[in-house]
C-alpha cells in the first residue's frame, strides 16, 4: 500500500474546501451525478470502462462516466441553474506521467457566460487557489503564428501534411484535426512551458467537440499551467440535434478506426427537448492543478 | 531493417533519425482531452552526442539503428588510431582518433570499455565509471591538509585534468569518476 504523505493529503482537502467556498460565495449549486452510465461516451479518442454488473439477477453492461457531462447538462435542461461538481473520473487506455485512468474533475456551468467570461472566472478561482503569474491568452489561431508560423485555419489538409514533412514529422493522418493537434503538441506546447498560466481558445471548426462554431472557428478553449493542460472549456452546443450530429460523426471516426460503436445516449437527446439555456462550462482536472500552486 | 512502434519504445533503444543512430533518454506519453495521444522523446545523437527532442505520432513506426554495444579490452593508441579487443573472439577495432574527444583522457590500457558498434563501425567508447590515473603533474601538497578541504588542479598521465586534494602529490595513482572528472580518492 501507498504511504502518502500527510501533507499532500490535507493540501488536496484544502483545495477541495476552497474551490466549494468559491462556488458557494457564487451561489453555483454543488450536484452529484451518477458515475454508473448505460452509454458509454462516443469521443473517438476517450475510452470508457466498462463493467458488467448483476450477474446474480440480470447481467446487464454498464460504463463509468469518462466526464459528468452530459448528466450535468441534463440537469441544466431540467432547470438546475448554475451547478458544479467534484468528482473522480474513469478513463481507458491512459497511460503516461500525466495521465491516469483515474483522476478527480471539477467540472461546472454557469448559465449566461460566453467562453471568454468563463476563463475569466477560471482565472478567479485559480489564483484564489493560490496559482500565480501573469495570464496570456491566445487564439488557436495566434498561438500557430507565433510560435509556429503557420496560418492554421487557411491551411489545407494537404498543405498541413507537407508542412509536418518539412519538420520531420509524421504526416500519417486520416483527418486535418488530428494533424492539427499533433503540430500543436510538437511545435506549439514547448513554448507553452515557459508561460505560468495561458488559455488558447477559438479553435478550428474541425476541433469543434461540444462547442458553438461561429464564424470557422469553436469557442472552445483550453487552459495550460506551464505547458501542462488543466482544463477543457466550451461555449456549450444548445440544441439536441447539433448533439446528435457530433454523436453521429465520432460514432464514423470510431468505425473507420476498427473501435467499438458507442451507443447513443437518447435519453439525454430527448432530456435537451429544444434545447439547453445559453451556457458555458468546463471541465479542470485537479490533479494536474495541485502541483501547481505556489509554484 | 527492423522497425518498432511507439509503444514498443523504451530507453535506451536506438533508433534512426535523419540518417543518424540515436539512442532514447527519454518518452513520454503526451494525450491530449480531446485528440489522439503522441509520443514526446528525448535522443542522445549517437553521432555528434547532442540530445534532441522528437514528437511522434503514437503508433508511428520508426527504423531501428543497427546499433551494438560490445565490452572491449583497450590495447594501444599510435597517435591516429586506437585499438580495441573483443575478448571473446579477440576480434580487434580500430577508431579514429577523432571520434575519442570525451574519452581521450580516461583510457588506460587493459581496461574494459564499452565500444558502441553503427553497422559494425565503431561510434563510440564509453570508459568505465572509475579510471585509476597517475598524476604527472600538480602544485606541491601542503603539509598537514589531511581533509582535504581545498582542492588544486592536477594533470593525469593521460593528459586530463582533475580537481584533487592539496594532499596529492605527482606519481601519486589517483581514482577518478568518468562521468563527472570528479577525484574519487587516492588507489
Amino acid at each position: 500500500m501507498t504511504i502518502l504523505s500527510h501533507s499532500s493529503l490535507r493540501k488536496k482537502a484544502d483545495v477541495l474546501k476552497k474551490i466549494r467556498q468559491f462556488f458557494d460565495d457564487q451561489s453555483v449549486l454543488e450536484v452529484q451525478t451518477a458515475s454508473l452510465l448505460n452509454t458509454p461516451v462516443t469521443d473517438v479518442y476517450i475510452d470508457s470502462i466498462s463493467v458488467q454488473i448483476n450477474l446474480d439477477i440480470q447481467l446487464k453492461t454498464q460504463y463509468l462516466h469518462t466526464s459528468p457531462e452530459l448528466e450535468m447538462k441534463k440537469l441544466i435542461a431540467q432547470g438546475s441553474g448554475d451547478i458544479y461538481q467534484i468528482c473522480q473520473v474513469y478513463r481507458d487506455n491512459e497511460q503516461g506521467s500525466q495521465n491516469f485512468n483515474e483522476f478527480t474533475m471539477l467540472e461546472y456551468y454557469r448559465l449566461d457566460f460566453d467562453s471568454h467570461q468563463l476563463m475569466d472566472d477560471i482565472v478567479s478561482l485559480i489564483k484564489m487557489l493560490g496559482i500565480k503569474g501573469e495570464v496570456h491568452k491566445l487564439s488557436y489561431a495566434q498561438a500557430f503564428e507565433q510560435f509556429a508560423q503557420i496560418d492554421i485555419l487557411n491551411t489545407s489538409f494537404d498543405e498541413l501534411k507537407i508542412i509536418a514533412k518539412s519538420h520531420q514529422l509524421s504526416a500519417d493522418f486520416d483527418w486535418i484535426e488530428d494533424l492539427q493537434i499533433f503540430l500543436f503538441t510538437a511545435l506549439c506546447e514547448p513554448k507553452l512551458e515557459q508561460l505560468p498560466i495561458c488559455f488558447i481558445y477559438d479553435y478550428p471548426a474541425e476541433q469543434s467537440a461540444l462547442a458553438k462554431v461561429e464564424d470557422r472557428v469553436a469557442h472552445r478553449f483550453e487552459l495550460y499551467l506551464f505547458g501542462v493542460e488543466v482544463a477543457n472549456g466550451y461555449d456549450e452546443l444548445l440544441e439536441a440535434q447539433s448533439y446528435e450530429r457530433i454523436f453521429m460523426r465520432e460514432n464514423d471516426r470510431r468505425q473507420r478506426l476498427n473501435k467499438s460503436f458507442a451507443p447513443i445516449d437518447m435519453d439525454f437527446l430527448k432530456q435537451l427537448e429544444d434545447s439547453l439555456p445559453q451556457c458555458s462550462g468546463v471541465a479542470i482536472g485537479i490533479d494536474r492543478l495541485i502541483p501547481q500552486i505556489a509554484k | 531493417m527492423a522497425y518498432y512502434s511507439t509503444s514498443q519504445f523504451k530507453n535506451g533503444l536506438k533508433l534512426m533519425l535523419d540518417g543518424n543512430p540515436c539512442s532514447i533518454i527519454s518518452n513520454e506519453i503526451r494525450k491530449p482531452g480531446k485528440g489522439q495521444a503522441s509520443n514526446k522523446v528525448k535522443l542522445k545523437d549517437l553521432i555528434t552526442g547532442k540530445t534532441l527532442e522528437k514528437t511522434f505520432k503514437s503508433g508511428e513506426s520508426v527504423e531501428g539503428a543497427d546499433v551494438m554495444e560490445l565490452n572491449m579490452q583497450y590495447l594501444y593508441n599510435d597517435g591516429s588510431e586506437w585499438n580495441f579487443m573483443d575478448p571473446g573472439t579477440f576480434d580487434q577495432f580500430v577508431i579514429n582518433d577523432s571520434n575519442m574527444d570525451d574519452v581521450r583522457g580516461y583510457l588506460v590500457e587493459q581496461d574494459m570499455c564499452v565500444v558502441t558498434l553503427w553497422n559494425d563501425n565503431p561510434i563510440s567508447v564509453t570508459p568505465p565509471n572509475h579510471v585509476i590515473l597517475e598524476v604527472v603533474d600538480t602544485d606541491p601538497g601542503l603539509k598537514g591538509d589531511s581533509a582535504g578541504t581545498g582542492g588544486k588542479p592536477a594533470t593525469m598521465n593521460t593528459g586530463v585534468v582533475v580537481q584533487v586534494p592539496l594532499f596529492i602529490g605527482i606519481g601519486e595513482k589517483v581514482k577518478v569518476d568518468t562521468r563527472t572528472n570528479e577525484y574519487a580518492g587516492r588507489s
